[in-house]
Order: structure tokens, then C-alpha cells, then sequence
């Protein structure tokens, strides 16, 4: 075996030893799975519900997931479409990796306070290119998002800053975990987790054979 | 004991380098040139169709669709994979020129120098904006990445080994010693790379373990 083999092999198991410390370190925390999961919960946000239980669409979601942003156009496509005609619930899963994920979410959890949750949450998406990936706290922005929905300023403030918020987006985190969400957007459709991503003709046709049943 | 194998297998090195850059500056070459033809094939199609989601984007991670909607996408106001195209194409030309056994000039050679020091430049930033700005990998860019990397480095260290850079007397050892380890020096860069996405996206590939 040649020198550099021989070199080259015995950095790729210190990578690999790297790797194993790091892990057994504990590596980053993540949310801790709920042990009962549930895919909605009394206290869990519909844009839009159905007389009848026939179709439930659930997404987890980050505000500063870019992935989240490409699917919210079809997300919003199909609440339109199936206003009143599907539940479609939203649910809290800001990533460890964004640092204004969780100030997002604590943002439109205040406003649902306010019943603004809708308002917020698209807002969220129409300007995530402008706070998105950005390593400073971001709260300040969203305050001022508030204010321009015409929001009472320190009522969001105080809902921003109030524990039993960020316990509120942490039930949503742990139910995620348990139920196995990986990454954002995960999207279930009666309990099924669907592919990542899907378009608006999947959902569509999906829903559609559903409703019909 | 050193010094006496170093006498040994410097010039081995260097031969083998020598041998080994048409080889590896061809393959490298075509393998970066068919990913930027994919991705700007990718590319048109979500410029007809925005809601096209391109073949390679897999998970929130393994997510083409949002590199390639990213600024970064078109760092000099046009595709990047434009770049690629013409530019791994001549370098692919270049290397099978001197793969048939024609000798290429100085300045030739040291034009393919310039390309590919841009090239790595600009892959060396382009994996920052990845891992730390947009937060998402693109298979077909990593597949660049890596081509790069391979096609820099042993272009490089056989135009120090042929003595066709200029190089100041004191630097000579550190290069002799480049072209000493280079398949190890090459996997370290790469190993760095890599645990540099292991760490970045640390949240997402835990959950699946």
C-alpha cells in the first residue's frame, strides 16, 4: 500500500472517530419526542375545517424553512380550492438551524392570540427572503409585522416573551418528533406522511379520491 | 531516515503526478461537465415552469430547488452552470489533448492554471453559500465540488512538479512536499468538506439515525 493510501485511510478514521465523539457528546439537541403522539390536538391551528372529518391535511412547518417557502404557493392553492371542504391544520416545527425559526414561530403563535394567525403566517412566507437565513434575532422585524396587521403592540409583545408560548410550539415540536418528522415541510393527509414536496396535482388528486370515497 | 526516503520518493511523486494530471484533469472534466449540463437542463426547465421541482431535490436537505432559486444560483447575473459548461468543457478538451500525447505550451498550460484556481475559488465559495447561507445541498453541485477539487489539485502540483509556476526558493519544500502527499493531502480536503456537512445539517441527519 502506498503512502498516501496509507495516510489517506487513517484520516478518514479520524473523520470517522470525529464523528463518533461528536454524537456520543451528544451532538445538538433536538426537540424530545412526545410519547403519545397526536397529529392534531384541541389546541392545534386549521386554516380551514370541514363540517366532516373526511380529509385531514397536516403540515409541519418552519417560517424559515426555504423548502416551506417553495410549497406554500401550493398550500395555499389548496386551501383556497378546498375552503371549508378539508381540515388543514398547520403545526409548529422550527429547526434547530435557523436562528429566526423559533422567533417566527413564537411571532405567529402571538398573533393567533390576537386571531391574526392566518395574517402572520402568510406574511411569514411573502417575506421570508428578507429576514430568512439571517444570523441576527429577528424579533424586532416581527414586531413590526405585527404592528402593520394592526395588532396591539404590547399584547404581542408580552404573548412573544410569555413561557407558555414557546411551550405551545414545543408541545407541536414533540408531537412531530414522535411522529417521525424529519425535516420541514412533512405533510400528512389522514395520518399518511405523503413524499416531501408534493405538488399541487399529487395533493390534488389525493384529496380528490379521498372526498370521494 | 526521512531525508534519505525523501530522495527516494520525491521524484517518484512527481512522476506519478505528472502522468496522473491528464487522467485526472479529463475525467474530473467531463464528470463536473455532464452535472452542469443536468443542472442547467434543470435549470430551464424551472424557469418554464416554477413550480417544477428538479429531479435531485429529494428532502429539506437534498434540495436543488432551492440552490438554484437562490441569488448565489447566478453569482455573475447569469446561471453559474453556463460557467461550468464552457469552462469544464475546454478544461476536458485540454486534457484529452495532452491524454493523445501532444505536449500543450507554457502559457497553455498556465491558462488551464487560471481556469481552474477561478474554478476552485468559486466552488470554495459556493460550498460556503450551501452549508452556511442557504442551508441546503445540491447532489449535482457536490458532484461539481468534488471534480474541482481533484482537477485543481493535480493540475496544480504537475505544473509545480514540471517547474512551470515560478516559485521562490523557500516556498520549494512546502510544494515538494504537496506533491509528496498528494492523494493523502486531497482526501484530507475533502474529509474536511465533509465533516464541515456533517456538522452544518447536524440536526437532520440525526433524525436518521
Amino acid at each position: 500500500m502506498s503512502q498516501n493510501l496509507k495516510l489517506s485511510a487513517t484520516l478518514a478514521f479520524l473523520a470517522l472517530f470525529m464523528v463518533v465523539i461528536y454524537v456520543a457528546a451528544g451532538g445538538n439537541d433536538t426537540p424530545e419526542a412526545a410519547a403519545d403522539p397526536e397529529l392534531t390536538r384541541a389546541d392545534t391551528h386549521f386554516l380551514t375545517k370541514a363540517p366532516d372529518d373526511k380529509v385531514t391535511l397536516v403540515e409541519f412547518l418552519d417560517f424559515e424553512c426555504e423548502a416551506c417557502r417553495a410549497q406554500f404557493p401550493t398550500m395555499e392553492r389548496i386551501r383556497e380550492e378546498y375552503d371549508g371542504r378539508i381540515n388543514l391544520a398547520i403545526r409548529y416545527f422550527p429547526l434547530g438551524g435557523h436562528q429566526n425559526g423559533m422567533n417566527a414561530a413564537l411571532a405567529v403563535e402571538a398573533a393567533a392570540k390576537q386571531d391574526a394567525l392566518e395574517d402572520m403566517y402568510v406574511k411569514m412566507y411573502e417575506t421570508q427572503a428578507e429576514w430568512g437565513e439571517s444570523p441576527d434575532s429577528k424579533a424586532d422585524l416581527f414586531a413590526s409585522f405585527a404592528e402593520e396587521l394592526g395588532l396591539d403592540p404590547e399584547q404581542f409583545a408580552a404573548d412573544v416573551a410569555d413561557p407558555a408560548t414557546k411551550e405551545r410550539i414545543a408541545k407541536d415540536q414533540a408531537d412531530g418528533a414522535g411522529l417521525g418528522v424529519q425535516g420541514t415541510p412533512t405533510i400528512f393527509l389522514n395520518g399518511e406522511e405523503l413524499p416531501s414536496m408534493p405538488s399541487y396535482e399529487d395533493l390534488k388528486q389525493r384529496i380528490d379520491d379521498l372526498l370521494q370515497e | 531516515m526521512l531525508s534519505a526516503s525523501e530522495r527516494e520518493t520525491r521524484p517518484d511523486s512527481a512522476g506519478f503526478v505528472e502522468k496522473a494530471a491528464p487522467w485526472i484533469v479529463t475525467i474530473a472534466s467531463l464528470v463536473a461537465f455532464a452535472a452542469a449540463v443536468v443542472l442547467m437542463i434543470e435549470k430551464l426547465m424551472l424557469i418554464n415552469d416554477p413550480t417544477y421541482v428538479p429531479s435531485c431535490s429529494i428532502n429539506p436537505v437534498l434540495s436543488c430547488g432551492s440552490i438554484m432559486e437562490s441569488d448565489q444560483a447566478e453569482a455573475f447575473g447569469f446561471p453559474n452552470p453556463i460557467l461550468g459548461i464552457a469552462g469544464f468543457g475546454s478544461m476536458a478538451l485540454f486534457g484529452t489533448y495532452l491524454l493523445v500525447g501532444a505536449s500543450a505550451s507554457r502559457w497553455l498550460w498556465l491558462a488551464a492554471q487560471a481556469g481552474a484556481t477561478f474554478a476552485f475559488g468559486f466552488v470554495c465559495w459556493l460550498i460556503f453559500q450551501s452549508l452556511y447561507r442557504i442551508e441546503a445541498l445540491c447532489p449535482y453541485c457536490m458532484v461539481v465540488w468534488l471534480s474541482t477539487f481533484a482537477l485543481f489539485w493535480y493540475l496544480s502540483l504537475a505544473n509545480l512538479a514540471a517547474g512551470r509556476i515560478p516559485m521562490p526558493a523557500f516556498l520549494e519544500p512546502a510544494a515538494n512536499l504537496a506533491i509528496r502527499f498528494h492523494g493523502a493531502l486531497l482526501t484530507g480536503a475533502i474529509l474536511v468538506v465533509g465533516l464541515m456537512i456533517t456538522e452544518a445539517f447536524w440536526d437532520y441527519w440525526q433524525t436518521l439515525l
